[in-house]
Formats: C-alpha cells, sequence, structure tokens
C-alpha cells in the first residue's frame, strides 16, 4: 500500500507490503520520520491509503465507514509514548474509564479492572492517581487500559520512548506476557536495546520503503 | 449506568463553566420570551381580526338635507347590490339613540347634541368586507350621500401597529436567538476543549459517536430548556401585571389572553429552543471533535 499526505514531496509510505499472522510479535524500526507511525494510524483507520488495501482481522478497512471505526477500535488496544492517561482519575478509574465508555457495567469493571492491574503489576496501587505514579507505573496503566478488552490487537506507538532502560525492559516483559496470550504485538520502536533483547521479528522501514523484514532481528 | 453517566456528565459540564451557562440561559430566556410574545400576539391578532371583521360595518352617511327620493333610490339600489350582504337604514332618533349609548360617560356631550345634528345613514354589511373599495367608488357621487365611512380602515391602522409590533418583537427575537446560538457555540467549543483527553481516550477506546456527543449535545439543550422555563415564567408574570393593570381598560378592545394560551405556548418555545439547541451544538462538534 502506499500513503502520500497532502504537501509532501515523498510518499509517507511506499508501496509497502506487510503481512503479520495472528499472535505474532512484530517491531517496526527506522529513524523518524520513514512512515512507521502512519502504519499505526493506518491500523486505526486514523488513515487511509491512496492505494492498497488495509486488512486487519480478516476484515477490509479501507474504505470502512466512519461510523463503524468505533466497534473497530474496541478489538484493538493502545498503548503511547506519552501514556495518555487522564489526570484527574485513578489507575482503576482510568482503566474502567476505558470499560464504561463502550457501555460495560461498573459491575463488571468491578470485576475486570483488579484482575488486570494485577496482572500489569499495579496490584495496590489501584487507588494511586497518576502523578503518584512513576512512568514506568503510568504506562502500566496504560497497558492495562489497552488489554482489559482483551483486544485481538495491541499496538504499541514507542511505549517505552518516555523510560529508562530498567523500566523499559519491565514493560517489554509485560507486552511479552500479554503477547504469549495470544495477543498480537504491534510495536513501533527506535530503541535499539529493546530490540536485540526480544531477538522478535523486525520490519525496518526507511524513507518509507521496507529495506529488512526479518523473523528473528536485532537492531540495525 | 450510561443515562446517570451522561447526566451527570451534562451537569458537571454545565457547572464547570457556570458563567457561560448563565450567559446562555439569559439570552435565551430573553429571545423565547420574545418568541412566545410574538407568538401569543400573533394568535390576538388572528382571534380580533375574525372577531371585529365578522362585525365590520361600511357607514354611508346621508346629507341632512336629503330628499325622500335619494334616499328610496339609495335604498333600492343596496338591496340589489351584490356585494352588499345586508343594509340597515338608521334614521335620525336611531342613530342619536346610538350616539347616546357609545358616549354615555360623557352626559355633557349628550346633552349637547340633538338628534336633528345627526345625519342619517345606511349600515352595510358587506359579502367580503375588503371589497370596501367598490362600494366606496360607485356610492360616493351617489345622490343624498355625504360621506362613506369604512370602519375596516380604522382596524387596518389598529392592526398594522399590532402587525407591527409583531414583527418586531420577532426580529428581536431572532437577533438574540442568534447571540444564544453564537454562546451555545462557544460554550460547546469550551466543554469539548475541557474534556479533550477524555474525548481522545473515548475515540481511542472506540466509544460510539452518540456516546462521546450525548452530554456535550445535552449540555445545550438543559441549558436552552431553562431558557425556556424562564421564558415562560415570563409570560406569566407579564400577563400577571399586565392583565390586572393598566391594559385592564383594553379589555374590551384587545381579546385578553389566556392562562391556557400561555401554557400552550409553551411547548412551543421548548421545541424550538431544545431543537436549535441541539443542532447547534451537534454542527459545533462535527467541526471541533471531528467524531
Amino acid at each position: 500500500m502506499t500513503k502520500t499526505y497532502p504537501k509532501a514531496s515523498r510518499p509517507s509510505l511506499d508501496n509497502v507490503s506487510v503481512a503479520i499472522e495472528k499472535g505474532e510479535f512484530v517491531f517496526f524500526i527506522g529513524p523518524s520520520g520513514s512512515g512507521k507511525s502512519t502504519i499505526i494510524k493506518m491500523l486505526l483507520h486514523e488513515v487511509a491509503p491512496n492505494k492498497g488495501r488495509v486488512v486487519v482481522n480478516g476484515k477490509d478497512v479501507t474504505s470502512m465507514r466512519s461510523w463503524k471505526r468505533p466497534a473497530f477500535r474496541r478489538s484493538i488496544g493502545c498503548v503511547f509514548q506519552d501514556f495518555r492517561l487522564l489526570p484527574n482519575r485513578t489507575a482503576y478509574e482510568n482503566v474502567a474509564f476505558a470499560l464504561e465508555v463502550i457501555g460495560k457495567t461498573k459491575a463488571v469493571a468491578r470485576r475486570v479492572v483488579p484482575e488486570v492491574l494485577e496482572l500489569v503489576g499495579l496490584g495496590g496501587k489501584e487507588h494511586r492517581y497518576p502523578h503518584e505514579l512513576s512512568g514506568g507505573e503510568q504506562q502500566r496503566v496504560a497497558v492495562a487500559r489497552a488489554f482489559v478488552n482483551r483486544p485481538l490487537i495491541l499496538l504499541a506507538d514507542e511505549p517505552t520512548g518516555n523510560l529508562d532502560p530498567d523500566t523499559s525492559i519491565e514493560i517489554m516483559r509485560l507486552l511479552d506476557r500479554i503477547n504469549r496470550t495470544g495477543t498480537t504485538v504491534v510495536m513501533v520502536t527506535h530503541d535499539s536495546n529493546i530490540v536485540n533483547q526480544m531477538r522478535r521479528r523486525v520490519v525496518e522501514i526507511e524513507s518509507g520503503r521496507i529495506v529488512r523484514d526479518q523473523a528473528r532481528g536485532v537492531y540495525g | 449506568m450510561r443515562m446517570k453517566y451522561v447526566l451527570t456528565e451534562v451537569m458537571v459540564g454545565l457547572w464547570r463553566n457556570v458563567t457561560m451557562t448563565i450567559a446562555m440561559i439569559i439570552t435565551m430566556t430573553v429571545s423565547l420570551f420574545l418568541l412566545g410574545f410574538s407568538g401569543l400576539l400573533y394568535q390576538k391578532v388572528g382571534d380580533m381580526k375574525d372577531l371585529y371583521y365578522e362585525n365590520v360595518e361600511v357607514s354611508i352617511f346621508l346629507k341632512t338635507e336629503v330628499s325622500a327620493e335619494d334616499r328610496t333610490a339609495l335604498e333600492a339600489k343596496l338591496k340589489s347590490d351584490p356585494l352588499v350582504k345586508e343594509s340597515t337604514y338608521v334614521d335620525k332618533d336611531e342613530a342619536y339613540k346610538r350616539f347616546q349609548e357609545m358616549y354615555q360617560d360623557a352626559p355633557d356631550l349628550v346633552n349637547a347634541v340633538k338628534p336633528d345634528q345627526l345625519p342619517e345613514s345606511f349600515r352595510l354589511k358587506l359579502v367580503n368586507p375588503e371589497q370596501y373599495k367598490n362600494i366606496y367608488d360607485q356610492y360616493k357621487d351617489t345622490g343624498g350621500v355625504d360621506e362613506i365611512v369604512d370602519q375596516s380602515k380604522l382596524l387596518d391602522k389598529v392592526f398594522n401597529v399590532l402587525t407591527g409590533i409583531q414583527n418586531f418583537t420577532l426580529f428581536i427575537s431572532v437577533v438574540m436567538a442568534a447571540a444564544a446560538l453564537l454562546l451555545v457555540a462557544n460554550t460547546i467549543q469550551v466543554a469539548a476543549y475541557s474534556k479533550r483527553r477524555e474525548v481522545a481516550v473515548m475515540k481511542l477506546v472506540g466509544a460510539s459517536n452518540w456516546f462521546i456527543q450525548a452530554p456535550f449535545v445535552l449540555e445545550a439543550v438543559v441549558a436552552g430548556l431553562i431558557g425556556a422555563v424562564f421564558a415562560l415564567v415570563g409570560l406569566v408574570v407579564g400577563k400577571t401585571l399586565l392583565g390586572g393593570g393598566s391594559m385592564a381598560s383594553l379589555e374590551g378592545l384587545i381579546t385578553p389572553v389566556s392562562w391556557s394560551e400561555i401554557f400552550l405556548i409553551f411547548p412551543l418555545i421548548a421545541g424550538v429552543a431544545s431543537l436549535v439547541t441541539a443542532i447547534t451544538a451537534w454542527v459545533t462538534l462535527r467541526f471541533y471533535l471531528r467524531v
């Protein structure tokens, strides 16, 4: 597929073709502006390609109507570099919010939220506010929020970009654990340490083209 | 749960931006009050037109020295005129009696006038009151006719004034409504901005569009409905004040506004308020949230 943003001199993604199997763990690496984040945006149905197709969970979402987007997004979890937590809500409330706004009852939230917070290693810190948590802990809350719905796919856009190396590794262990439950994990990063340690599939993008696709790759 | 969530969000939203909420409600109230007032006036003018035009008469006054032949000729002509539904001859004594009745509050005036001084006349009811002009052209040069007076001409003046007032209030109401709607749009923008993080998360996790928009739209609608209630209170207060005071003397002239008419206008202003605010809020969100 190809994506050219208006006013851009060259395509952000140029004739890129990637197939990711269910349950895989894939890194997209490459320098800034190489088009990695555009892939995430396409998988989220935030932007559409100019040419080619995007198929997610067996459904062609290239020309999906925007009113179907909410239902589609419920099958995808998302984690970002900047956590995107609500500052006036506790860890528990942040995760529960994601459930409640898609129509789940408070009773469901009471059952599954402590469970998922336990899973990400935040047992006992449910009632802390984001500013009372460390960066790593905040990212754990974000992961819990992304995973609480048991999505088929977890997208992570530089999830360790704001974290120190030790904390980053803890977050990666967590993503690995989530991947082992059968969730496909797609992670965009330029953290070479992490890629080298994980030894998972690496797709390298440069100037909108795939220059490498290795099954158990390392960074550069 | 979802209903409770939405309602809580609405109340929190209105309270968070309470100065704008008050401004929104005040402009809404004034606009809707004027709309209601103009609606009532419209009804009244309609009622009064029915009532007055039903009884309106064209009077053909005869010269004091009119001859008997002229009078009989005119009477015959009127009886056979297809435009005239009914014609009544009023002689000097009859005219004097009517005069006494009309000015019973002013005995001096009644005493000063003798039956002889009042002209004889024919009182006509027209098939269609608007054809007055034809009657006037036809009879103005007939022998013995002094003057032709059309009461509907007088009524038209009154109604023109009332219609003018009605159009003016409607105009002010629309101008106020425009101000109110700009405030609604602004309030929605501020609300959407203050909840941008929540909205971003909701979009990300796949909350439905109506669920994201509903609190904002309802916020505007609730403010609009509060404005409608205040406007109703304004109309009620207006009737109480005017009904008991200075307007009482006009009771006979202007048909009084009943309570039921005031309360029936409420669904109109409440409907206009909620519909218009909802549409404004929704359109603002389309531009501002891009959901």
